[in-house]
């Protein structure tokens, strides 16, 4: 299983550091930087919505180190890609075939990988790893209510 | 025209007679209106003529979101539903805008809008899931509050649709009955909640799985920094032991309470909003909430005195030019930059009245509120108005024949639980009255005795200790309550800004106060402080207002984001990002006074609107004075509003839009319509 603790992927602070707000910035962001466009089916984040109570959740890949998503991609380094010195498990699009066997290879529910059907590929969670200023949703998270490490270092 | 970036393309016609489904191009109405209430001021105009009523099958109701929703411009994630609204006094087309995450979903599903029309046989919910539309038995949803109607729409349909939906007040007909989204998000105004129960309407819920291209995607992103001046502070959930949502009101919490933020919005770079963990519900199985409160809601807790401003609220500098979101809300404070030589006049504060309605009381206040978002009634028809008309009037002696079976008390928690139970549920001839709203209630009773009486607890906190006098009933016009009107409710503002709001208000048909409060600079507040109402910039400032707020409703935007006095170009420029047009500000200008025209001659064909119609709604309004004891004549309104006629291009005596201002503004085929109905001015 591979919920270890060594992983670097993005996390959401407790409400006592910070509580989401809702406002669907790190999904639309994310859509924003890598597609060029905004919806469910090309977010690599999930804001999993609490209609009343307003306890949201943030979700998304957690760039396990064992990888199950990687070792169940048949087509491994070419759509399935390890950046083993950064941490970072990624897609790329050029590769992949859309067999959606890395979703099933996802330990986590809610599942960590979307599938975007208008271009029949899986899509995830890279860390933004070819943007400068580091993953986007992070960036422009209006309350700093995700981030990378540890909680306590989020500055208000 | 077609495509354009920022739209999907398609409004749904679904009409709930036929259970019919038929697909309309969004490029028939834009770029010309815009979005929003621009393309369902055209669809209005075009299918609903004279004599159809709020709750007749025949009145539509329009609900379309803006080329900027669901694109990641800030804000724009509002919507707006727009028809004949029945809480309007008397009876006009009118609109109401939304937040929450609705809008985003419909665009995802492949609409910028729909229109409905018919009325369902049965209780009956809308269904969309991408392309397919369809009319569902509401019959297990019917009597459900607003929050257990959305959760059960997940349950049936997964946690991750989207809905409006409306409570029991809404089906129950009541005229205030909103159509709400999430937790505490309510299209609040023009009581559209009720046209859905009319139309046996509980429910429209979505999923769309596509996506929203818009045009210039580093300017978007370059703009949520920008727009607004987003803070970027944490947002921990703080403990406190007094609710302290405002200056002044101070609320001691037995045993402490959680308060955090959040926003309302889709897209949002801001988060205004209040947020209440755990507070007492009178709706829930576990007897507590987490509540959402926006700015009536906190009234509920405490309201001794009238809501305090401060003129940085309203005119700005380019050294303090903050939106209003970050001005008014909770969110973060924005530390003055005292080196602006305007800092002296722009931070003094000026006091409410003190009013002495009811003192503090925790759980009070959350029950009130809980029972309006889950009932789906308007907080401010009950909080604003209905309570204190209560209190005054019962101090007054109004009161003394009244038996409603109980002492009449709207500090108490149980008063207030019994009456609204009665009054969403229609029950007895009181309930039933004041189901039909505040102002048909005072219409029915006698406006001299139950209106006009005038309550003499009102102490100036501007020239303290002046008794001031202000009616039991907190009318401001169309059927609506005082809000940033001089007087009464948020009434410390100055004539600067209340006198614009008196004319938007005038030319509207709803309190105009949720996508016009007035905002400009200092050197407009501080050339028209000594002679308001006849200077001309006043009538300027009103309508600069008024566009702002057409563009805001079109785009869509959120009210406190925009406008920003220093930065005039911005609507313009998130269309252009949005879409890949390349507006200017004068053509955007241009299409705001489109809307704005076209909206006029909605009212002048379909509800005979004059210059004396209008006027005469405001007037009794402006015949009680401000907190700084002033007010103006009918004869000073109306040399004011001369010059905003004039400025307008509307003709004087009638107040009819000249055809050559019609032309202006691409509306040829309606000044011809209505040259045929002897409704342009000669």
């Amino acid at each position: 299983m591979s919920k270890d603790e060594n992983s670097i992927y993005i996390q959401q602070y407790p409400p006592e550091i910070s509580l989401c707000v809702g406002c669907s910035a790190c999904e639309i962001v994310c859509g924003l930087v890598h597609e060029g466009k905004v919806g469910p089916s090309i977010r690599r984040i999930f804001l999993d919505r609490d209609t009343v109570l307003f306890e949201h959740q943030v979700y998304t890949c957690r760039h396990c180190s064992d990888h199950p998503c990687y070792d169940a991609c048949p087509k491994q380094e070419e759509a399935m890609v390890l950046d083993e010195d950064r941490g970072i498990v990624y897609i790329d699009p050029e590769g992949c075939d859309g067999c959606r066997l890395c979703l099933e290879g996802c330990p986590f529910e809610p599942r960590r990988i979307n599938f975007d059907i208008s271009s029949n590929k899986a899509i995830k969670c890279d860390l933004c790893r070819t943007r400068e200023k580091g993953p986007a949703c992070v960036e422009y998270c209006q309350v700093r209510c995700i981030g990378i490490g540890d909680p306590t270092t989020v500055s208000s | 025209m077609n495509a354009l970036h920022g739209y999907t393309g398609k409004i749904a016609r679904i009409n709930l007679t036929t259970g019919g489904v038929t697909l309309l191009s969004t490029f028939d109405y834009v770029p010309k209106y815009i979005g929003g209430r621009g393309i369902c001021n055209k669809i209005f105009w075009d299918e609903v003529g004279p004599g159809v009523k709020a709750f007749d099958a025949e009145n539509k109701l329009i609900i379309m979101t803006g080329p900027t929703t669901a694109t990641g411009i800030p804000s724009g994630g509002r919507t707006v539903i727009t028809g004949i609204a029945p809480q309007c006094f008397p009876e006009q087309y009118s609109w109401s805008g939304i937040g929450g995450w609705f809008g985003a979903e419909i665009k995802f599903a492949g609409y910028d809008g729909m229109i409905l029309e018919g009325k369902a046989a049965q209780p009956s919910y809308i269904w969309i899931e991408d392309d397919t539309i369809q009319i569902l038995s509401a019959k297990d949803l019917w009597g459900m509050y607003v929050y257990d109607t959305q959760l059960k729409l997940e349950e049936l349909h997964g946690r991750d649709v989207k809905s409006l939906v409306i409570g029991p007040a809404g089906e129950n007909l009541v005229r205030g009955a909103i159509i709400a989204t999430a937790n505490e998000n309510a299209a609040g105004k023009g009581g559209y909640g009720a046209v859905f129960g009319s139309k046996n309407l509980k429910a429209i819920t979505v999923r769309g799985t596509g996506c929203v291209t818009p045009a210039d995607v580093e300017g978007i992103l370059k703009l949520r920094h920008a727009m607004g001046r987003p803070l970027y502070n944490t947002n921990p959930v703080k403990d406190h032991d007094t609710f302290k949502p405002r200056p002044h009101i101070s609320v001691p919490v037995d045993g402490g309470m959680k308060q955090a933020q959040v926003c309302c919005s889709h897209g949002c770079n801001q988060h205004c909003n209040l947020f209440l963990l755990n507070v007492k519900s009178a709706t829930t199985r576990s007897g507590r909430i987490n509540q959402v409160n926006k700015c009536i809601g906190v009234y509920a807790f405490q309201w001794m005195d009238d809501c305090g401003w401060t003129p940085a609220q309203t005119f700005v500098t380019r050294e303090n030019n903050n939106p209003a979101c970050l001005m008014q809300s909770n969110a973060g404070v924005v530390p003055p930059n005292l080196d602006d030589p305007a800092a002296d006049v722009l931070f003094e504060r000026h006091f409410g009245d003190s009013e002495n309605f009811w003192d503090a009381d925790y759980d009070r206040g959350a029950v009130i509120n809980d029972l309006c978002n889950q009932y789906g009634i308007d907080k401010w028809d009950v909080i604003v108005w209905l309570m204190p008309w209560f209190v005054m009037g019962k101090k007054e002696g109004v009161f003394a024949d009244l038996n409603l079976g109980m002492e009449i008390d709207p500090s108490s928690e149980d008063f207030m639980k019994d009456l609204l139970d009665r009054i969403v549920y229609r029950k007895g001839y009181h309930g039933n009255l004041l189901a039909e709203g505040m102002r048909r209630a005072i219409h029915e009773l006698g406006e001299e005795k139950y209106g006009a009486t005038v309550y003499h607890g009102r102490i100036s906190n501007r020239i303290p200790g002046k008794r001031l006098p202000i009616p039991i009933s907190f009318a401001s016009g169309w059927g609506y309550s005082y809000h940033w009107h001089g007087r009464g409710f948020q009434g410390s503002i100055d004539m600067a800004a209340w006198l614009p709001a008196a004319l938007a208000l005038m030319t509207s048909t709803r309190d105009s106060q949720s996508d016009t409060h007035i905002r400009d600079t200092y050197d407009y507040y501080n050339a028209v402080r000594e002679d308001t109402w006849k200077n001309p910039l006043t009538a300027e400032s009103a309508i600069m207002n008024e566009n702002k707020a057409e563009l805001k409703e079109a785009l869509t935007s959120c009210d406190w984001q925009l406008p920003n006095l220093y930065w005039s170009s911005i609507e313009a420029e998130i269309y252009n990002m949005a879409t890949g047009m390349n507006l200017s500000e004068e053509d955007i200008t241009d299409a705001a006074e489109r809307i704005k025209n076209l909206f006029r001659a909605i009212l002048i064909r379909n509800y005979g609107r004059t210059r004396e119609m209008e006027v005469n709604e405001v007037l009794p309004m402006l015949a009680y004075p401000d907190a700084d004891g002033k007010t103006v004549s009918e004869g000073e309104y109306n040399y004011l509003v001369d010059n905003y006629y004039r400025l307008r291009g509307w003709d004087l005596q009638t107040g009819w839009p000249t055809r050559e201002t019609y032309e202006k503004y691409g509306l040829k085929d309606i000044a011809d319509e209505l040259e045929n109905l002897d409704k342009l001015p000669t």
